[in-house]
């Protein structure tokens, strides 16, 4: 299964149908993986494909705008194609999606994985990805959908605890903003706290900036976050980033029956305005 | 004979000097996230811990801190400058992070020096803790330091038998040392683990070589510029200033900032001296293996310490760099003028 | 207002000061004059630059345009630009402003001594370059042919105008305008100031050039005099750059390993040559 990884991309770097394949490569500790660009056939001798293949490449397409470039996308990655396109930012035909079917990823950083899944993936609706150009069946028993323990013990919380819960976890922000530099959703040329004038976060590492950004971030994903996890993985203190984003995914999901990307046609709530809104029942 | 410190002896000294109102800052899990932090208790101490997340610098170099503010009230204005009054200790300090710590004076005690910055240092002791095993992202040894080695300390810790053998490093740890009760004792020390080493040979020079080289970009396709790196980091120590205004008081705060962020280079007018994700993520690693070297004569600003190894991403990798540079080689340029 | 006391123990601390006039230059830049409420201030050289501070919106690195052997307050030409330049825009005659300074290094004059000197300009960049101009023109013996090329957008965005004809006027120094756009009112030469250069080839025989303008003008200025023959050693800039501590502590004004503000801002093109892209 990953010849056919490679054979694809050194198939469609001869043909020269991309400039470039974005996969996977063993990592420098020898057991997980990390991006690999690969721009010549010889490259993609270098790509692997397991369970260690956490990260959602798709994000990359973002850097490579107007250039036709392949990437290996499991079912979540692929709904960033949709999302993306969605809001105009990468054009449909310049993304050959090289899609790969997905048991589900364990927990990986350097150094160390897990034997278990990623929670998240306990929750995926998806085995398929929703977009492709070309499709690779991965084999593997795809584990039974357990939900989402850690959300459901979020919700049985009051809001009280819930406001201490979360003041407890953002108070270790160091404000890497990796969260957000990983998200395929943000991608706005200013991001609202690197604005100076008005300035809204400003540049204080400290509580009540790290509850404001992590808030205002939830709320601008909210109705858009296609749950790869890249958030939660790459923030070097842990906070369960997740959880906040799946709590609102679940509250769109609730109001509007929508979870984004799943589909190129549906257009997400918030960025749609329709005449029968207005005459809503609340 | 050399001096020992049993393991509840520790515990008593630092709770001593706890007690009368110094400040210890040490390792300890945060929600399962090992962090340097003032600890309430000598208890809450992880002794036995790795590496931690964060570097202790932030201790010295606060994440963000207030410099002065500014408040103007019937036509006049008074300025207030930020202090740090206090005593403090820095305990748990592997000798990566004491070379941090030394690495971190060069640029900041440079006259003039940083005002906050000197002050804090003053009033800080560094207590140090020899390690017992490396990691596998370690390479301290490659930086100009060892697992033992008790250089830029007051007091050097080596883990042994029930507890540590003791070595005051400084005046500053003797006198810090006074309120511990040590015993004379006959202690082997630990053969000190081995960490890998890397090719840093000359490696300015081949930077300087290397600096147009494509190599850049092909590493910086994967890089996300965050702030990771250079936050856990205990040598990078570019910053921000900004001012904040409420009412009449204008507040100005200074902070970490990553070469990585955006807006880090950019004039106002928008002019982006770095625009490209290459010249991004290059200038990180200029800075440490050129251009440090380069302005203060001397030292890498690296200490081996392999934080960025484990936290990166995207495994963007300190010392697969540094190979793969000297593996590209001087040889395979011209004259080093070439542009990218 | 604070002892000058506080800002020369800790040199991220400004000196008190306050804008004694402001005299509008162009649609978008002013000319401020700044004076210290304590100390009397202190001295500096052409080239030099300082941090101004409008206290609640933020700091910025200017340079000092007057010339401190004539006496009088401190200059700045500051174009509005960013948030810290509009505040000062925003701010009437006897606003409190931070200062500190001087910094970064000088025009080498002693270098200049006997020498041709061709000195460039484009829009703001005249402001750095008004010193050393003043400089020359005030010992005209102690220097040879003097050049000014300056140039701008428009007619309407030359700085200093008004002193164009003093200039102009001194023995020895030739003064060439330029403007990218021709425009009502505007009977000189339409041409980018990089075409001036070849148009009036100036001779790279005992001369020096001192460039300043937008990084794109610098880049094709330098192309132009590489052509006429003239070295990388006889070609000095001034450059620009974000800057946090003018100390060479924030480590993000680099040009290759050289702090724009404690190895420049003034430098001769042999000295940044290898990191030309970061210009």
């Amino acid at each position: 299964m990953v010849e056919e990884v490679r054979d694809k991309a050194r198939e469609l770097l001869s043909a020269g149908t991309v400039e470039c394949v974005i996969g996977y490569e063993r990592a420098t500790d020898g057991i997980t993986a990390r991006p690999l660009f690969a721009y010549s056939p010889e490259e993609a001798d270098r790509f692997i494909l397991d369970r260690t293949c956490v990260h959602n490449l798709a994000r990359y397409l973002l850097d490579r705008k107007g250039k036709p470039t392949a990437v290996v996308v499991k079912p979540c990655d692929s709904r960033t194609i949709n999302l993306l396109v969605h809001e105009n930012q990468i054009e449909r035909d310049k993304v050959f999606a090289i899609g790969v079917t997905c048991p589900g990823v364990v927990e990986a950083h350097w150094g160390e994985t897990t034997e278990g899944l990623q929670s998240r993936c306990g929750s995926c609706p998806l085995e398929v990805p929703v977009v492709y150009d070309h499709l690779i069946t991965v084999p593997g028993e795809r584990q039974p959908r357990t939900g989402f323990p850690e959300l459901e013990k979020l919700e049985a919380m009051s809001p009280q605890e819930r406001l201490e819960f979360w003041q407890q976890q953002f108070q270790r922000c160091i404000r890497c903003y990796a969260c957000r530099q990983v998200c395929p959703g943000c991608y706005c040329p200013i991001c609202f706290v690197d604005q100076l004038d008005p300035m809204w976060v400003g540049i204080k590492i400290a509580p009540p900036e790290n509850q404001v950004w992590h808030l205002i971030r939830a709320f601008h994903l909210a109705g858009r976050c296609i749950e790869c996890g890249e958030c939660q993985r790459v923030c070097p203190v842990n906070i369960p980033l997740m959880l906040l984003n799946q709590k609102l995914t679940a509250e769109v999901e609730g109001m509007f029956d929508f979870r984004p990307g799943l589909d190129a046609e549906t257009l997400p709530p918030f960025a749609t305005f329709r005449k029968e809104e207005l005459e809503a029942e609340r | 004979m050399s001096r020992f410190l049993s393991l509840d002896g520790l515990l008593a000294w630092l709770d001593g000097l706890l007690k009368e109102g110094t400040v210890v800052v040490a390792p300890t899990l945060v929600e399962g996230v090992s962090l340097y932090q003032p600890v309430p208790a000598a208890a809450e101490i992880d002794l036995d811990g790795g590496a931690t997340v964060l570097s202790p610098k932030e201790w010295l170099f606060p994440q963000s801190h207030t410099l002065f503010t500014v408040e103007r009230r019937d036509g006049a204005a008074e300025l207030k400058e930020g202090t740090f009054d206090g005593r403090a200790v820095l305990f748990g300090l592997h000798p990566c992070d004491a070379l941090g710590v030394h690495l971190m004076d060069v640029p900041f005690l440079a006259e003039p020096a940083d005002a906050s910055y000197r002050e804090r240092r003053e009033r800080t002791a560094l207590v140090g803790l020899s390690c017992t095993r490396c990691r596998p992202e370690c390479f301290c040894t490659s930086m100009g330091t060892a697992p033992d080695d008790p250089a830029h300390l007051d007091v050097m810790l080596t883990p042994v038998e029930g507890g540590y053998a003791v070595a005051a490093a400084s005046e500053k740890g003797e006198a810090l040392l006074a309120s511990a009760v040590l015993e004379e004792k006959a202690v082997p020390l630990p053969e000190p683990p081995v960490p890998d080493r890397l090719p840093t040979e000359d490696l300015p020079r081949v930077f300087r070589a290397l600096f147009g080289h494509a190599y850049w970009g092909r590493v910086a396709d994967r890089c996300i510029h965050c702030n990771i790196c250079s936050y856990v980091c205990p040598t990078c120590y570019c910053f921000d200033v900004r001012d904040y205004s409420r009412g009449n008081t204008a507040e100005r705060v200074q902070s970490w900032e990553s070469c990585q962020a955006p807006g880090f280079a950019r004039i106002a007018g928008g002019y982006e001296p770095r625009p490209s994700k290459a010249a991004k993520m290059r200038q990180r690693f200029a800075h440490k293996f050129l251009y440090f070297p380069e302005a203060f004569d001397g030292p890498l600003s690296c200490t081996g310490c392999g934080r960025c190894v484990r936290s990166c991403p995207v495994n963007i990798d300190i010392r697969e760099i540094i190979g793969d540079l000297q593996r590209i080689g001087v040889s395979s340029v011209g004259s080093g003028e070439k542009q990218d | 207002m604070w002892a000058a006391e506080k800002s020369r123990t800790n040199p991220l601390i400004p000196y008190a000061a306050t804008i004694s006039a402001v005299r509008e230059l162009t649609l978008d830049v002013n000319l401020f004059q700044v004076e210290l409420h304590d100390g009397g201030g202190f001295a500096y050289q052409p080239g030099q630059f300082a941090f101004l501070s409008a206290f609640g919106v933020g700091e910025a690195p200017f340079s000092i345009t007057s010339l401190h052997a004539e006496g009088g307050p401190m200059e700045f030409a500051i174009r509005r630009v960013g948030t810290v330049s509009a505040a000062l825009h925003d701010m009437e005659p006897g606003s409190l402003v931070g200062v500190r300074g001087p910094f970064g290094n000088c025009f080498p004059l002693d270098d200049f001594r006997g020498k041709n000197l061709v000195i460039i300009g484009g829009g703001i960049g005249l402001a750095p370059l008004r010193p050393i101009i003043k400089t020359t023109l005030g010992h005209r013996s102690d220097f040879g042919d003097l050049l000014i090329i300056y140039g701008a957008r428009t007619a309407q965005d030359l700085v200093f105008a008004t002193e164009f004809e003093d200039w102009a006027a001194v023995p020895g120094a030739r003064l060439e305008l330029t403007v990218d756009r021709e425009g009502p009112g505007w009977e000189g030469r339409v041409a980018l100031v990089p075409a001036v250069i070849k148009e009036l080839q100036p001779s790279a025989e005992n001369t020096t050039a001192i460039i300043c303008g937008p990084p794109i003008m610098i880049r094709f200025a330098l192309a132009e005099l590489k052509a006429l023959g003239f070295e990388n050693h006889q070609i000095v800039t001034t450059l620009e750059s974000k800057m946090k501590c003018g100390l060479g502590k924030c480590a993000r004004c680099n040009i290759g390993e050289k702090y724009v503000c404690q190895d420049g801002p003034v430098f001769t093109f042999d000295q940044i040559s290898g990191f030309l892209e970061q210009l």
